[in-house]
């Protein structure tokens, strides 16, 4: 492990290391490009290298995506990729505060020290809790998804009615296309185009970037700017200090998402999610998150940066990849003619814990051109609405055509995106119709599977069994009650005010 | 001048939306190929088709003189990727992983829309026979003990498969082994399968025998069909009457003029003669296959009789 830590200190992997993170920068950035489409157009590129730099400038673009795509998620409300949809959540309204530069230094740190527990937990801990997540089946996936779905809950808004009637309507569209365990054709309406189903990237785009931009367009006559641009001196080490403050936020939010990057199929978006979901449960200051509380952007950044290396660590124990720019990787291995998984680390143990070593420097140098680029990126704030909005929905259009080149997921992403807009106004909240949209796909295959799986052995045995299910169920039935009762509560109390 | 951050931005607005204008701008028709070749993969990254496309990859780049892109377009057990492709302009700058039988048997589903004697066939490059594996770790260390657990507790236990076509191949096996089981369709392909064996989520696993070879850390192969022994399997039964052979090639968009066919079968061809690529398929497990257009074009014919 030694040697492994100075060949990844040498300079040519340094060099190629930050040269995947000045990529993923932009990858991350541009919503519509996502980290799997960046390390997949990376990979050829890799093959005039050797393969120790070749995956390291990889493994560099993919963990720096998932800190750059907070940047669009706090500016302008339009996650970078699934994986920030939580970071919006409280990022866009400290921007809107004035509070612009300490919600991208508070990303751009959390990611950093996310990425490097994440890579810790690949070079310390591989074995012990890939041992874990192999009793992930698909009854633990199912109730895993519906635990993450009870963040509705404190997503909300006024409304918790809307909020589920929102949650219903991502799971349904994400139901759209030929069906997981048969093969038959759902809601397409004798459209071919849907039988792939409604791409989620495309999707997202159209929940949070359409409904802006219109907003913005609506409100031109009021509003000259998205929000106040002030560069205050001394942000940085603040906010930085208030990251550090919460030493139990940042290790509960890491350790959910170093576990759920573990997960094959789960990734980062659902770590984000479900870190979420947690720190607004621990928070005593419930109320403010959806408000901007700083903690909310780094609940999520945290998971989403350190499920990045975790999901490296089913790639090198059993051989399957935890999250789809993991599996690029994989690919780019087997290219050539190594084969990842635990045959890999007897034979070639150098590699693979080189390739750790250079994720957990890939955080540090995150962090350092991330502070060298923040001051740039907020003023993209300063852009007046008037040239920003185009540029927004320019970017959006292109983002949805890109994923497949076709140019049904740009009328796809239009159609959902004035729907949102529509029910927006009604008070419907966007984030629990994207939660939907992210979930259905691990809800439904684990659904059906554990459906399957119960004929043989009963649906007591299958769903209602096991620590891990009953934990999931038990937390579950906590965040519902927990939210029920809070409400009841607060409309008792309003009552009686009046 | 004043600098005015707002004229710079106009400016880079412009110049972006130029360029990218500029970028999906239609150029005229020139020699095929002259722009980068999309590369459909139906199941997930992991799985035969992924390895397939990525062995195939480089080859298929230095014959052609152009980038080859893979994309995973996964669900339906391979029907997503399969009819994303049937509705592709069929210029040859779309193809796709083939998966016989699979395609054949995904066709059926109801309102699927692509038939498998749609396609433009380019070649077939691999097969590998069927096989039933358990995690290392089952209780049924052999083919005797599955079946008489099976026969014991009827229905009880549980085999994984891809979709429909493994709910068939799988449903031919019990038959001749006279159990009963409950089958449960993985959607994705074999990248997921793994990890439920993995974790001992199903009693078994049905697919083909090459997962079985680059995943000995995971599984241990009951039986496989055919009546020879799979080199890389040595000891692992063999099953005569189970006639199950997975076999994966490339093919194109219905209607792919007869030139682009012959262009890319050449290339297919030169790519899957590789020294390296034919070492990888005797190493993993499966038999390597070189076709002519005539040569797919009758295989296809008798499995497409075959299944129907």
């Amino acid at each position: 492990m030694i040697d492994a830590f100075f060949l990844a200190i040498s300079p040519s992997y340094l060099m190629f290391m930050t040269i995947g993170v000045l990529l993923g920068l932009v990858v991350g950035t541009l919503p519509g490009l996502t980290a799997t489409m960046g390390t997949a157009l990376l990979v050829p590129f890799t093959f005039a290298l050797p393969t120790g730099e070749g995956i390291a400038m990889l493994g560099g673009l993919y963990v720096c995506a998932m800190f750059s795509d907070a940047i669009p998620a706090c500016l302008v409300n339009t996650p970078g990729t699934p994986a920030a949809m939580a970071t919006g959540f409280d990022g866009h309204p400290m921007v809107q505060q004035g509070r612009g530069q300490e919600a991208i230094v508070a990303a751009c740190f959390s990611s950093a020290l996310g990425t490097m527990f994440g890579a810790a937990c690949y070079l310390l801990l591989a074995w012990p809790m890939i041992s874990i997540a192999l009793q992930f089946g698909p009854p633990e996936f199912f109730w895993l998804g519906i635990f993450a779905l009870t963040i509705i809950g404190s997503l909300a808004g006024d409304s918790i009615l809307k909020g589920l009637a929102g949650g219903a309507i991502g799971l349904l569209i994400s139901c759209v296309g030929i069906s997981h365990a048969a093969e038959l054709n759902r809601f397409t309406l004798n459209i071919p185009e849907l039988r792939g189903g409604v791409s989620l990237v495309a999707a997202l785009i159209g929940v949070f970037a359409v409904p802006q931009v219109l907003s913005m367009i609506l409100g031109l006559r009021k509003q000259e700017y998205v929000a106040e641009y002030k560069s205050e001196k001394g942000v940085v080490l603040k906010t930085i200090l208030k990251v550090l403050s919460k030493p139990v936020h940042f290790l509960r939010s890491a350790s959910i998402g170093s576990f759920i990057g573990i997960l094959p199929g789960a990734g980062s978006p659902i770590a984000a999610i479900v870190s979420y979901n947690e720190a607004v449960r621990w928070s005593k200051k419930k109320e403010e998150f959806g408000k901007g509380n700083i903690h909310g952007v780094t609940a999520s950044e945290i998971a989403n940066n350190s499920a990045a290396p975790a999901a490296m660590i089913p790639l090198v124990t059993l051989g399957v990849p935890g999250s789809s720019p993991a599996a690029v990787i994989a690919g780019a291995l087997m290219l050539r003619g190594l084969n990842p998984g635990p045959e890999l680390f007897a034979t070639d143990g150098t590699l693979v814990y080189s390739f750790g070593w250079s994720l957990f420097i890939a955080g540090i140098v995150v962090f350092f051109i991330g502070m060298l680029a923040t001051p740039l990126l907020v003023r993209i704030i300063k852009i007046p609405l008037r040239l920003l909005a185009p540029l927004i929905m320019f970017l959006a259009i292109i983002g949805a055509y890109a994923i497949r080149n076709n140019i049904f997921d740009v009328y796809l992403m239009l159609t959902i995106g004035i729907f949102v807009f529509l029910v927006r106004r009604i008070g419907f909240h966007p984030g629990p119709i994207g939660l939907g949209f992210i979930l259905g796909p691990i809800i439904e295959p684990s659904l059906v599977q554990a459906l399957y799986i119960s004929d043989a052995l009963g649906v007591g045995k299958i769903f209602f069994s096991g620590t891990i299910n009953i934990t999931l169920i038990s937390l579950s039935v906590i965040s519902v009650s927990a939210v029920a009762i809070s409400r009841i509560r607060a409309r008792k109390l309003a009552k009686v005010n009046s | 001048m004043k600098f005015k951050i707002e004229n710079v931005i106009k400016g880079a607005l412009a110049s972006f939306i130029g360029a990218s204008m500029a970028f999906t701008a239609n150029v005229a028709f020139a020699d095929y190929p002259d722009k980068d070749i999309t590369f459909i993969v139906p199941y997930s990254p992991g799985g035969g088709s992924d390895q397939m496309a990525r062995r195939l990859q480089p080859g298929l780049e230095k014959a052609l003189g152009v980038n080859v892109k893979i994309v995973y377009k996964t669900g339906g057990g391979g029907a997503v990727g399969f009819s994303e492709l049937h509705r592709s302009k069929p210029d040859g700058y779309t193809i796709s992983n083939v998966v016989v039988p699979n395609v054949i048997i995904t066709s059926k589903g109801d309102g699927i829309g692509y038939k498998p004697k749609d396609f433009s066939y380019i070649g077939m490059t691999e097969a590998a026979v069927g096989a039933l594996m358990v995690p290392n770790d089952s209780p049924y260390q052999t083919l005797d003990q599955f079946v008489a657990a099976a026969k014991e507790k009827p229905g009880m236990l549980t085999v994984a498969g891809v979709g429909s076509t493994g709910a068939n191949r799988w449903g031919g096996l019990a038959e001749i082994l006279g159990i009963e089981t409950t089958y449960v369709p993985v959607s994705g392909g074999v990248g997921k399968m793994m990890p439920m064996l993995a974790g001992s989520h199903v009693d078994g696993g049905m697919t083909a025998s090459n997962h079985a070879t680059k995943h000995k850390a995971i599984v241990k192969a009951l039986v496989v069909a055919g009546n020879d022994e799979v080199a890389t399997l040595p000891g692992v039964p063999t099953e005569p009457a189970w006639t199950y052979v997975t076999t994966w090639g490339i093919m194109a968009p219905p209607g792919t003029p007869a030139d682009i066919v012959a262009k890319l079968n050449s290339a297919l061809r030169e790519a899957a003669t590789d020294a390296s690529v034919r070492d990888a398929l005797v190493k993993g497990g499966y038999n390597p296959i070189i076709q002519t257009v005539d040569e797919v074009n009758a295989f296809m014919d008798a499995q497409i009789a075959i299944y129907e």
